[in-house]
């Protein structure tokens, strides 16, 4: 198999759903935030999000925390050291995946190939476009 | 690629300011330093306010003070305001881009309190919170290009601030030295006002969710 897309074949699954890799970017730079923060960023339904969280609880990248603010529930989420070392395995990967590309010559027709949400035209605002990208 | 998930690691870093608390902290701090700065130069030179432990009182009362209201001001925004609204986030502390910030810090720091210290031909002091004033303002337009986007009326906060400190340093009559004090206290108020819109467009353009968050 071609090099390149060896590297892309080998990029973590787990991450590389859009609306899971848009909730570990968000938790890669944060200590901690809970759900209500992810709902307002990532523009997905509940519903949606929480699957995506349940999915990567289960991969044990995310730490989830039920607490209460007040008398108010609060659900606490946070990156774990995994899930840290696979999300920065997974920049490198796709770094390394495209700069290759680039070197041979081929990296528009491999971006086709990938078709990648991170690749995609420019957005209106980020979070908008983030979202259309992802979701829409 | 990497421009677009760059942003997206970003997106926490727009959200500290959301509700304003950022600016109105910065304005906040400013003026207060600029007050104590104030309080110190008007004081008569025999006053006991500006020897010994009084002056070390005050200034040590004032900072204390200051950075109480820092601290707490925000913090009751984003408790009752913000969190509610759109979301709990905490930052994390520490990491490659918060150390570089705090050496940068450390080193703009140490290097007018040096020059102030052993260089005594010049007016180091002044120079340096002409400096800082300038530092702030071309610093606040590049935070605007970089984090605020989203609010483009914040472009003509910059004009006004820009215009203002150009009008004072015309109309002030204030010579040299003392220039940076009304200089520095208009940037730290446009930075409160800026804030306090950016609240009052949060409160208004945001509603906490009917049910319980999840």
């Amino acid at each position: 198999m071609n090099e390149q897309l060896r590297v892309i074949s080998e990029l973590n699954r787990v991450i590389h759903e859009p609306g899971r890799l848009m909730i570990i970017a968000l938790l890669a730079v944060v200590k901690e935030c809970d759900f209500l923060y992810l709902l307002h960023e990532t523009e997905m339904n509940k519903g949606n999000l929480s699957s995506h969280l349940a999915r990567l609880e289960e991969a044990r990248y995310v730490e989830i925390e039920k607490t209460y603010r007040g008398k108010v529930p609060q659900t606490l989420l946070r990156l774990t050291r995994s899930g840290r070392a696979a999300f920065d395995e997974y920049r490198k990967g796709l770094k390394a995946a495209f700069s290759s590309a680039h070197d041979t010559g081929t990296r528009q027709a491999d971006m086709k190939k990938l078709k990648s949400p991170l690749l995609e035209s420019k957005p209106a605002t980020p979070r908008q476009g983030f979202h259309n990208r992802f979701m829409g | 690629m990497n421009n677009e998930l760059q942003k997206c690691l970003e997106l926490p870093k727009r959200y500290n300011n959301i509700d304003g608390t950022g600016e109105m902290a910065m304005g906040l701090m400013g003026l207060g330093f600029t007050f104590l700065n104030y309080l110190s130069a008007i004081l008569p030179k025999n006053s006991m306010w500006r020897h010994g432990l009084p002056s070390m009182v005050l200034f040590v009362g004032g900072l204390l003070l200051m950075f109480g209201v820092l601290h707490w001001g925000p913090k009751a925004i984003k408790q009752h305001i913000t969190w509610p609204r759109t979301g709990y986030v905490a930052y994390r502390v520490g990491g490659k881009s918060w150390w570089t910030m705090m050496t940068v810090a450390v080193v703009l720091g140490a290097v007018p309190a040096c020059l102030i210290c052993f260089d005594r031909r010049h007016d180091w002091r002044s120079l340096t919170w002409m400096g800082n004033v300038v530092i702030f303002a071309v610093g606040y337009g590049y935070w605007i290009c970089r984090f605020s986007r989203e609010h483009s009326w914040k472009w003509f906060v910059l004009l006004f601030m820009a215009l203002g400190l150009f009008a004072i340093a015309l109309i002030a009559p204030a010579d040299f030295k003392g220039l940076w004090r009304p200089m520095l206290a208009f940037v730290c108020l446009t930075w409160l006002g800026s804030g306090a819109a950016t609240l009052y467009l949060y409160i208004r353009h945001t509603q906490p969710p009917a049910q319980k968050a999840e």
